[in-house]
């Protein structure tokens, strides 16, 4: 019977070439996009699997409340450690502090690469579950030792056996190669751990790390932590939430809270609002897998339209079934299988489909999925994935066309009823909401982004390139690098900073200042500069003067920026002083003489935070340099690069365009834009592809209407406006139901940013011509066809 | 076989309710040959689709071979029609995506036959209805007298104890039309009860009895004496 029912179907494919095309077409595309986003949530999903304790790694996060704002995040103080470890190593398998993830310089015979890694505690491969390929899993034993990852490992030693050979990092000093680990996946923390060294290293060689070990205040540290197999993160939690607070009298007018962030939302779940978890790019998950469904629902709609519409076609055949002994169970099944056979072409389009356009994919994502060939909870997801989209797309059709009555299509009477088309035009009417909606939010999208991107950031990012100076080998050569640079004729101006001027490194309270308010608990963020910072990055002084190497009183000067003036109270902040509030605090006070115009160092989407830039007495991170504009970029980097090498030959040259480190502040935005682009350009597509299938069968249906009524002296422009009029209608009403809808969602979106583009009523008018005029271009080709058809061959096959 | 009493059907349409048969008595015997005639509209076509149990009588009874099915739901009505009834239709009705031996084919698949004697029984009744060298052919690829050659050997496959025939020479010319009344003939012969429905008169010859509607009900019957006479 099923063989029956597929050589039918199969034939009836082959029969309506342009109706298979259409419906097969259509339903691929559809499968392809709800395909790529599945893979895209998957590989979302699956973020950190690769670490087989993932449900009990956890890392130590803490909230303080500075003015009333509860701040969240990983930066933790040394003496934490030792309070954990004295008094709840119980609930703890393994307690690992850590470094950031810096960039050092691995340097082996004269191969020297720039490489980030970390520096942690003896237990992090055993937490990790690294896979050593090479080399022993206790590789942070010795206080001079280093493991790499496979890739760092090949870079530097090639085909050498790496494991005894000893590498030197920054210049500084030598470690010994332990082990090799497999290099951690891309989509996975850690994927950036190039090498780990001992934690006892670093406490070795930075003086200010060894003294933290006492500075509760200090959060510059991190801890990461698998908790015991007999507990629960919610059970640590609660029992460490108050550990600082109740040892340190100092910060604990800060309400530090000190518990565990677990792994498996590391990455989904990482934004914090007041102290509190609010989600994070889990909402991008949703709403992709909400575009996917959407699409996938668009073609089921099409295929249910194009069948339904062409039911007077296939009412013949029910009723002689019917009329020789077929239930209607049967011809529900029959149909169904129909809908199955035409799914499973479309599925293996998608896939072809996928597989064509999974680098371009991935590109756009910024992922590195591959296609899960050997995969069988794919192939098992996709078989249910076929079913349930052939139930979808089938069942409609498959209930409908079986309900005809034999006696009404074999005496040649059957017309569908008066009311049969509305399930079809609210079918229509549900895809035009859902492309409206695509569109009207992909617009927003879009002005989101373009409205953060023309924000001033304050300073001139063009023609600036910053070059990490973290090695030794810098150390002191600053004034001579400057000199050399602006020799060169390739910079006009260069300065050194604590951080990049992307980024905020560091952020400090505990001052003092005339007219502090009473209990005002300060955040400020600190950036040491030498005193040609502002003229390097052409960044404004809007009161006072800049740095300058004349006063020599300046090394204790300070520059503030106009959000720090205002929230530190300051009306005439020049003079003004700003002191340790520690009483004994060596250091002399901070003299303000001049105030910045506020430059754009963290989101773009957010205010400006207050800041303080520093005189730099003890060297800085990056240098910043700005290009000579009467010659080319390129020309610039080269003479850069030259002298460069002169000085450093070991270092590798490496420098950043800071225009592109600011742009990646909108590549998710921007990623999330491009993407919602093409989903809603497909669903666009695949909306008038159903619409031009309805409209060919509307106009062929009605061939006997249209040559009687241009017989009787219609003009191609009402036959064309009778037969468009009524998809016109629908979209109307598809936008008016689509245009509240998507301004609640995008104006909910629109709240997570500070910095944001109001609604236009435009866009939703734009939206609605934009539906209208692709309506219109969809339904003429067929009407005006129909219309322009010779009446005398229309009446003829009647 | 078939015994009708007092039945009534009327079609309900928003504004007018239509009287389309009105308190018929009809009886057919088994291995009777049966002719409904009567001018356009008169119910013809009505009488036969309740007797093939395509439709529902409105009021009254329908009883075949014992059974009354005058109330049955379609399910019921679909297992009864199965296998004991044959439909041969004035435009053919054949499945234009089936070949002419898998339209044959198709009564047999319903009545869960193997495959085997599918085989065996379609080719024996296309050989019957000299149609066997085209089963690998379309519809659309036959004369029309073919065609209805194979509608009637879907219509025996089964060999059903009844045969209902709606205008079956209605869309043929007459040397095909006669052909076809000559192979309902012969199967009438060989015990099968055939209700035809038809305008013509030639056709009704073929009869034994020839029943008039007008207006929904039964004005005259009359027996024919010379059954087969245009043979």
């Amino acid at each position: 019977m099923f063989k029956n029912y597929l050589k039918i179907a199969w034939r009836n494919l082959k029969k309506s070439k342009g109706y298979s095309a259409i419906n097969i077409g259509g339903l691929a595309l559809g499968m392809a996009v709800t395909l790529l986003i599945g893979l895209w949530v998957v590989d979302e999903l699956s973020h950190d699997d690769y670490f087989a304790n993932k449900e009990k790694i956890a890392q130590v996060f803490q909230s303080q409340t500075f003015n009333g704002n509860t701040g969240t995040g990983p930066a933790i103080p040394r003496p934490l450690e030792k309070a954990l470890r004295d008094g709840y190593s119980d609930n703890f398998k393994y307690l690992v502090m850590s470094t950031w993830n810096n960039s050092r310089y691995l340097k082996y015979n004269d191969k020297s690469l720039s490489k980030n890694g970390y520096f942690m505690q003896r237990e992090a491969p055993e937490m990790l579950d690294l896979k050593i390929l090479k080399g022993e899993k206790d590789g942070l034993r010795e206080l001079n030792s280093v493991m790499l990852s496979e890739s760092v490992a090949k870079a530097l030693f090639g085909d050498e056996e790496p494991v005894g050979k000893n590498v030197n990092i920054n210049n500084q000093y030598d470690v010994m190669v332990s082990a090799v680990y497999e290099d951690i996946p891309f989509n996975n923390s850690f994927h950036d751990a190039e090498y780990l060294m001992p934690w006892d290293k670093v406490l070795a060689t930075q003086e200010w790390m060894k003294n933290a070990e006492d500075q509760w205040g200090n959060n510059s540290f991190q801890m990461f932590v698998q908790i015991a197999d007999n507990t629960t993160m919610e059970k640590v939690t609660e029992a460490i939430l108050n550990v600082k607070k109740d040892l340190n009298e100092d910060t604990a007018e800060f309400n530090p809270q000190i518990f565990l962030f677990p792994m498996k939302d590391w990455y989904l779940r990482r934004n914090f609002e007041n102290g509190k978890q609010v989600g994070g790019r889990i909402k991008y998950v949703w709403l992709f897998g909400i575009i996917g469904a959407f699409v996938l629902l668009l073609a089921c709609i099409n295929f249910m339209n194009l069948s339904t519409a062409r039911s007077e076609k296939r009412a013949k055949e029910v009723g002689i079934r019917k009329s020789i002994g077929s239930q209607r169970r049967q011809l529900i099944n029959q149909f169904l299988s129909e809908s199955f056979l035409v799914v499973v072409f479309a599925f293996v389009l998608a896939v072809l489909i996928v597989l064509l356009s999974l680098g371009g994919f991935n590109n756009l994502a910024r992922k590195e999925i591959v296609f899960p060939w050997l995969s069988p909870v794919f192939w098992l997801s996709s078989l249910v994935f076929i079913l349930f989209t052939a139930l979808v797309a089938g069942s409609y059709p498959a209930l409908y066309l079986s309900s005809f009555r034999p006696v009404d299509v074999l005496k040649g009477t059957f017309k569908a009823g008066k009311y049969a088309g509305l399930p079809r035009k609210i079918l229509v009417v549900l895809q035009f909401t859902v492309s409206v909606a695509f569109i009207i939010g992909t617009v927003i999208v879009m002005q989101q982004i373009n409205h953060a991107k023309n924000r001033p950031v304050g300073y001139d990012k063009e023609g600036l390139v910053q070059i990490p100076t973290f090695s030794e080998d810098f150390t002191g050569k600053f004034e001579l690098m400057r000199n050399e640079f602006l020799a060169s004729n390739a910079v006009v101006e260069m300065s050194g900073s604590s951080s990049p001027t992307t980024q905020i490194w560091s952020n400090r309270g505990g001052f003092d200042w005339e007219g502090k308010p009473e209990g005002f608990q300060e955040d400020l963020a600190w950036t040491e500069v030498t005193p040609e910072y502002a003229k390097s990055l052409n960044l404004k002084i809007v009161e006072g003067r800049d740095f300058s190497r004349e006063f020599a009183t300046d090394s204790n000067a300070v520059l503030i920026n106009q959000t720090a003036k205002k929230y530190m109270g300051l009306a005439d902040p020049i003079g003004k002083l700003i002191k340790d509030d520690d009483e004994e605090d060596p250091n002399p006070p901070l003299k303000i003489i001049g105030v910045v115009e506020d430059m754009i160092t963290q989101s773009p989407y957010e205010p400006v935070k207050q800041g303080v830039y520093v005189f730099a007495k003890y060297g800085t991170s990056y240098y910043n340099l700005r290009l000579n504009p009467n010659q080319s970029a390129n020309q610039n980097l080269a003479i850069i690069e030259r002298v460069f090498k002169e000085h450093f030959p070991d270092l590798p040259f490496e420098y950043d365009f800071v225009d592109s480190e600011y742009g990646e502040k909108f590549a998710a935005e921007e990623r999330i834009g491009t993407l919602s682009g093409i989903f809603t350009a497909l669903a666009i597509l695949i909306s008038c592809l159903g619409l031009f299938g309805l409209t060919s069968f509307v106009a062929e249906q009605r061939t006997k209407e249209i040559g009687v009524r241009k017989v009787l002296g219609a003009s191609t422009f009402n036959v064309w406006n009778m037969l468009s009029k009524d998809f016109l209608r629908l979209v109307i009403i598809s936008c008016f139901i689509a245009i509240p809808i998507s301004y609640y969602i995008m104006n909910g979106w629109l709240q997570d940013y500070p910095y944001r583009v109001i609604m236009e009523w435009w866009i939703f008018v734009l939206a609605v011509i934009g539906a209208l005029a692709i309506t219109i271009l969809t339904v003429s080709f067929q009407a005006i066809k129909a219309a322009n058809a010779n009446p005398v061959n229309s009446l003829r096959t009647e | 076989m078939i015994q009708i009493q007092n039945l009534k059907k009327s079609f309900r349409t928003e504004e007018v309710e239509t009287l389309a048969l009105n308190n018929v008595n009809l009886k057919v015997e088994e291995g009777e040959f049966a002719a409904i005639m009567g001018p356009s509209g008169c119910g013809k076509s009505t009488l036969l689709n309740i007797i093939g149990m395509l439709d529902n009588p409105t009021e009254g009874s329908y009883k075949f071979a014992g059974h009354e099915v005058g109330g049955l739901k379609e399910r019921q009505r679909t297992e009864l029609r199965k296998g004991n009834l044959g439909f041969v239709f004035q435009s053919f009705n054949l499945i234009d995506e089936l070949t002419v031996f898998e339209n044959v084919e198709l009564p047999l698949i319903y009545l869960k036959e193997s495959k085997s004697s599918r085989r065996e029984k379609v080719m024996k009744v296309l050989e019957r209805m000299k149609i066997a060298h085209r089963e690998k052919h379309f519809p659309h690829q036959l004369s029309g007298g073919q065609q209805q050659r194979v509608a009637i050997a879907r219509a025996v496959v089964t060999n059903p104890k009844l045969i209902l025939a709606d205008e079956p020479t209605g869309n043929l010319d007459s040397k095909n039309g006669i052909e076809v009344m000559n192979l309902l003939t012969e199967l009438n012969q060989e015990g099968t009860t055939i209700v035809m429905v038809t305008h013509s008169d030639r056709d009704s010859h073929y009869a034994h009895r020839v029943i008039n509607l007008f207006d929904g009900q039964i004005v005259t019957e009359s027996q024919n004496r010379a059954v087969g006479a245009m043979m």
